[in-house]
């Protein structure tokens, strides 16, 4: 049995301490109510466009962007979730085609709903990265 | 038949057992204290400092996540339910997609740690922060309660030592590695547990079909094995389906160990990749636990009552190998089994007691292991003075639950303007009243609710009467919306942008 492999990672830019030699015990007595920002950057450049009046609509556009994605992936998933138990309702003929004595509600639940989430999950992070370029470009621009 | 009787009556090697659940007892403990000697700072201590990688972080969630309810919770119900318990597993994975799709990259980019530290961020409000730090310690609870009668369960049949001694075993290794390392080195035990999981289900699963295809022996018995009169339950209603099934989309959302994973990614773009590969890796090891109920609904049909179906998983390799072979395949589901208790619980452990000691003990090092203490003896004595019919079952119930309290403040918060913290407040606990009542109500009637699928599987009208709770008041409290409202949901939704922060120590920036 392997055991995997701990990684000393490289010192975080956020880390705040020096990277050289072991890296210090540090007591936090405060209440720690907010973490630290994320790893990228936030320059004060970008958050004044965002913040003027054209940038708020960009970003205002970009979170409808991305709910509307996101419902539309999510509503489609759910849809032809739903409609596996309904069809077989509907027309329980279904229920005795069998595939190497497999019924098919076995093969449609146990087997064919993982492909199509995995596919709808893959589709959807590729459209997200899109919208957020296509507004990293504007705010670029702008 | 209780789950002790049913080790006993098929004579189960106990050696077996002890040497499994040494194996992973241990392993877990080593890889713990080898974390403790690189985790320094509490920044280690809560969220891995982020320095974890898509693949590391998405075997750590799916190793967190992939439960006693997984492991042995959903062959025992495809055993007893047939086509109707395949709803576990897809809920349970379609969970993912739902986070992929409404909250994994803005979680991420809010900064915070924990959802309690998110409510605060987004509302601008103490007292929402205490409700949610609330609901989260009481999700937290009550998802460890049916780890540890998974553990119960296991402890028994292969040792054959009192259902008590699996729970103990459990926490002690829990507090153990928590304390040690905290949530740095709990991501390579969580990690590790993941592939442990899926071979000890794969590789059993491999050398069983080598078996029934080389005797000749049935593996469907020409499909008799999917016929519904093997099920010992009446089939599952269009309703109680359609309630599961959101109960677990929507409740995996919410789950506080889940989530506290995604700010161990470092920018919204790698929590997306991360939850993708999530997705694939649980759709993968879902297989194995439909394969094993499939089987067991030819070669362990006795097991198909109450309170023993659950151990389907572990009795299978027993009754298609004989001798030595049987054993050291039973050895294997047993580690697994083992490792899923471990893992979610100690997963548990690490939110809830970051969340505890945020609270309570002011978020020192000191406190954390305080807080996880706290955190595991109360699920203890819960799950010792409780007695568990199945898993898969009591933990659709904390998925319901998650899915009417959090779920709409995380999905409102990070996706409407209007969300205030007097909607979130009330929505929370209105979710939190109708659901958490139904189910005790319904598990007060006991036997005479069977037929009351609205009060057992309330998910379907609780959580739509939380969300419209939530608005409703939200629009009636319009003059609290937080001032910093469209900053916050900025910050939310907008990229990072790229730069420094793959430049390395050289752009050492003050933040902080």
């Amino acid at each position: 049995m392997t055991t995997p492999e701990p990684l000393r990672p490289p010192p975080a830019p956020d880390s705040g301490r020096p990277d050289s030699g072991p890296p210090a015990r540090v007591r936090v007595t405060a209440p720690r109510t907010s973490a630290r920002p994320s790893t990228g950057t936030y320059p004060v450049t970008r958050e004044m466009a965002e913040h003027s009046a054209v940038g708020e609509v960009f970003v205002g556009s970009l979170i409808r962007s991305q709910l509307r994605l996101a419902l539309v992936v999510a509503g489609g998933f759910l849809i032809i979730l739903i409609g596996i138990p309904v069809l077989l309702g509907l027309f329980p003929s279904i229920r005795e085609v069998t595939v190497f004595t497999v019924p098919v509600p076995w093969l449609l639940l146990g087997l064919g709903v993982y492909p199509l989430s995995i596919a709808c999950a893959a589709l959807y992070v590729r459209s997200a990265s899109r919208n957020e370029k296509r507004f990293q470009d504007l705010i670029d621009e702008g | 038949m209780r789950a002790d009787e049913v080790g006993d009556a098929f004579g189960l090697n106990p050696a077996v057992g002890y040497a499994a659940l040494l194996l992973v007892a241990v392993t877990t403990l080593l890889i713990g204290i080898y974390g403790l000697r690189i985790s320094r700072t509490t920044g280690d201590f809560y969220v891995a400092s982020r320095t974890v990688r898509p693949w590391w972080n998405a075997s750590a969630i799916g190793g967190e996540y992939l439960s006693a309810a997984s492991f042995l919770g959903v062959a025992g119900l495809i055993l007893i339910s047939g086509t109707d318990a395949l709803w576990f597993p897809i809920g349970y994975t379609a969970g993912y997609l739902m986070l992929l799709l409404f909250v994994a990259a803005p979680l991420r980019r809010s900064g915070a740690y924990t959802i309690p530290d998110f409510a605060q961020a987004r509302l601008e409000s103490l007292p929402a922060r205490r409700v949610t730090s609330l609901l989260v310690i009481v999700v937290g609870w009550l998802y460890i309660v049916p780890q540890l009668h998974g553990a119960a369960l296991t402890v028994s049949i292969t040792t054959g030592l009192p259902a008590w001694v699996g729970p103990l075993a459990v926490v002690v290794v829990v507090c153990a590695g928590v304390m040690g390392g905290g949530m740095r080195s709990i991501t390579f035990v969580q990690a590790f547990q993941y592939w442990l999981k899926l071979t000890a289900l794969a590789v059993p699963a491999v050398f069983i079909l080598l078996r029934l295809g080389v005797e000749g022996l049935p593996v469907t018995d020409g499909g008799a094995a999917f016929t519904a009169d093997l099920n010992t339950t009446a089939g599952a209603s269009l309703y109680s389906t359609g309630s599961l099934v959101i109960a677990l989309l929507f409740g995996t959302l919410g789950l506080p160990h889940v989530l506290v994973r995604f700010y161990t990614n470092p920018d919204g773009a790698s929590a997306r990749r991360t939850t993708l590969i999530v997705l694939a890796l649980l759709s993968v090891f879902y297989l194995f636990p439909t394969l094993f109920g499939i089987l067991g609904r030819i070669y362990t049909p006795d097991l198909a009552v109450p309170g023993a179906a659950d151990a389907t998983v572990l009795m299978l390799p027993g009754r298609i190998f004989y001798g030595a072979a049987g054993d050291a395949l039973t050895a294997f589901v047993t580690a697994g089994a083992f490792a899923a208790f471990l893992s979610t619980s100690s997963g548990l452990v690490v939110s809830l007691a970051g969340v505890v000691s945020q609270e309570f003990f002011s978020g020192s090092v000191r406190g954390f292991r305080r807080a996880a203490v706290l955190s595991t003896l109360v699920p203890l004595v819960l799950a010792l003075l409780t007695d568990s019919l199945a898993l898969a079952g009591s933990v659709g119930s904390v998925f319901a639950f998650t899915a009417s309290t959090l779920c709409p403040l995380l999905l409102l918060g990070i996706w409407w303007r209007g969300l205030t913290d007097a909607g979130a407040v009330a929505g929370m606990l209105a979710g939190a009243v109708l659901c958490g009542g139904s189910i005790l109500t319904a598990a007060l009637l006991g036997p005479e609710a069977a037929s009351l699928d609205w009060l057992r599987q309330p998910a379907l009208w609780t959580v739509p009467a939380a969300f419209l709770v939530m608005i409703v008041v939200s629009r009636a409290t319009r003059g609290r919306r937080p001032a910093g409202t469209s900053r916050v949901l900025a910050r939310l939704h907008t990229p990072e942008a790229p730069g420094p922060r793959l430049a390395g120590p050289k752009a050492e920036p003050s933040v902080d």
